[in-house]
């Protein structure tokens, strides 16, 4: 594997129960170092994606690549580059910041778990919370240490599913300015939302799913230049969706 | 190569020790300490009294300048004192074991806690396994902490020491005593995770724990003729073992289908080999190790077949992350 590798590849990547489709065909590819924006409404499919990705789930059909690893014969070495941030993360309460982070480090193979931690904790600036237990925390504070787990181990390429749900604007603008210094240091970031301002303001690249199809996908430089401020970008968010629903 | 026992054991390190911190955990655990304590106190007590009266009636010997020979020495059983720890460890430790394992599942289950250790380097078995181990070591510490106090009460209390012998068995049945509570705890895991909804599985945990642990044995006994009279009919009735057998043999397809219910609880085998190993069933009472094992292998290969077939069974069956790791 070389790091020229996209970081995701997908090739009509579905996701089926019984009859009904959650995740139709889907063939993406997203190239390493991007901040992926995955737009879409309540129920779009997007933490269908995620979990496919992810390896949580087992596809229905189709193939895809995480990091350079395939996802159905690989999923070990997959794992093993991935961060993963679920929506409403929730770490084990009687066990304080340090312990959970000493437990997900170890779990990832790592030797020198506790300078990690300690390293993480600093770049999260969240060395007060390493000796308190989790189960005290606010939303804000758990979505912090959760972010913490993810990171610990230096993923490659980090999921983040609604990573602002039940944020306050200081909540959000800490982890906009995270995502940015994640960026910086050279990881793929692939973020669901539905969050526009976030989009617009974090991310490389986007794509819109729309009931189960993925109806849009472009850098943002293209639908900046394409669709100008956030407001058209909200038409288009909308636009796509409402004419998915109706069609 | 991989360690592939690393997972395992971090996994279940981390559970035992948040089972350590589980104050509902550690109450039910004091509870059954106590509950197996007091049930001893009293025969302890008794104990200390019939050594008194022997150390007094040599001692009365020895200062008539009589040999005390004269007297017999009696011969102390003290393990028979420990009928009632073993009884509270069959009942109320499978209850604690019960609830163990389904607070093992539901603290992963609806949790986004299983999600994040299913998206690292972990196998699906690796996770199951290190959650049966969680278990192995909860209901091994539990025990161990409960015969500790055990054998230091009937000690301190009674006066009479325990043998070397005696402190072999009481090994011998904790050891019987972990795989019992193991096993009790994987039916309430393995319930609570496969169920759709883990409250259903521990339903259901408790109505096996009702046929099991207390229908199937009290059926059993209940149906014994020999226990329609307290101490026993034949015993009453003075009627010797030959004849008892004459009498047993013309009832022999009832006695089979009795001791068919019995048998079919685990329960029932953790206590005809328990009660066989303490000598608290009066034919094993003083009765070396070896003969004790040729009667009751088949009750420690139930026992260990029990636990290890559920155990089985939880390894091969693969989780379905998509159902477990929906928020509750």
């Amino acid at each position: 594997m070389t790091t020229t590798t996209p970081a995701i590849v997908t090739r009509d990547l579905t996701k089926s129960y019984g009859a009904a489709t959650i995740l139709h065909p889907l063939t993406i590819t997203i190239p390493r170092g991007e901040v992926f924006g995955f737009l879409g409404h309540n129920g779009a499919g997007k933490t269908t994606t995620i979990r496919l990705l992810t390896t949580l789930l087992a596809p229905s059909a189709g193939q895809a690549s995480v990091a350079g690893h395939d996802l159905a014969t690989d999923p070990m070495a997959l794992r093993a580059a991935i961060g993963y941030l679920p929506e409403n993360v929730r770490l084990y309460d009687r066990f304080t910041t340090q312990e959970n982070l000493v437990f997900f480090g170890r779990l990832s193979g790592l030797s020198d778990v506790e300078d990690r931690v300690a390293d993480t904790l600093a770049f999260l600036g969240i060395e007060a919370l390493a000796d308190r237990r989790v189960g005290t925390f606010s939303k804000g504070m758990r979505q912090r240490v959760g972010l913490a787990q993810a990171i610990l181990h230096r993923p490659e390429l980090l999921f983040l599913d609604e990573p602002t749900s039940g944020l306050d604007p200081m909540g959000v603008r800490l982890l906009r300015e995270i995502v940015a210094r994640l960026h910086a240091s050279g990881m793929t970031i692939f973020m669901n939302t539905h969050l526009l301002s976030e989009v617009a303001l974090t991310c490389t690249s986007i794509g819109v799913l729309a009931q189960g199809r993925l109806v849009y996908h472009d850098r943002m430089e293209a639908v900046t230049a394409k669709y100008g401020d956030e407001r058209a970008l909200e038409d288009l968010y909308l636009g796509v969706g409402l004419s998915e629903v109706t069609a | 190569m991989p360690d592939l026992r690393s997972p395992i054991r971090i996994i279940a390190r981390r559970d035992a020790r948040e089972a350590l911190r589980d104050r509902f955990l550690l109450v039910a655990i004091s509870a059954l300490s106590l509950a197996a304590l007091v049930s001893l106190v009293t025969g302890a007590i008794a104990l200390k009294g019939d050594a008194a009266t022997y150390a007094a009636a040599r001692a009365t010997l020895l200062a008539l300048g009589k040999d005390a020979a004269a007297i017999a020495a009696p011969e102390f059983w003290p393990l028979k004192l420990l009928r009632g720890t073993l009884e509270q460890i069959e009942i109320m430790g499978a209850v604690i074991a019960l609830i163990a394992g389904y607070r093992a599942a539901v603290a992963e289950r609806g949790r986004q806690t299983l999600a994040l250790i299913l998206t690292r380097p972990v196998r699906h078995w690796q996770f199951l396994a290190a959650k049966l181990a969680g278990g192995l070591m909860l209901s091994a510490m539990t025990l161990a902490v409960v015969f500790a106090l055990t054998a230091l009460v009937l000690n301190g209390i009674s006066g009479v020491p325990l043998t070397l012998s005696d402190l072999g068995r009481l090994v011998l049945t904790w050891a019987a005593g972990t795989l019992y509570l193991t096993g009790i705890y994987t039916l309430g895991f393995a319930l609570a995770l496969w169920l759709r909804s883990s409250v259903s599985g521990l339903v259901y945990a408790f109505a096996l724990w009702l046929v099991v642990v207390l229908v199937a044995p009290q059926i059993g006994d209940t149906m014994d003729p020999d226990n329609q009279v307290a101490g026993g009919v034949f015993a009453s009735l003075q009627i010797p073992k030959a004849e008892q057998d004459r009498i047993k043999a013309g009832f022999a397809g009832y006695e089979t289908f009795r001791n068919g219910i019995e048998v079919a609880s685990v329960t029932k085998h953790f206590e005809r080999l328990t009660f066989a190993l303490l000598g608290i069933k009066d034919s094993y009472t003083g009765k070396p190790l070896s003969v004790i094992w040729a009667d009751k292998k088949g009750d420690a290969l139930f026992l260990l077949l029990f636990t290890a077939a559920l155990g089985g069974l939880v390894l091969m069956r693969r989780i379905n992350p998509d159902q477990l790791t929906q928020e509750t």
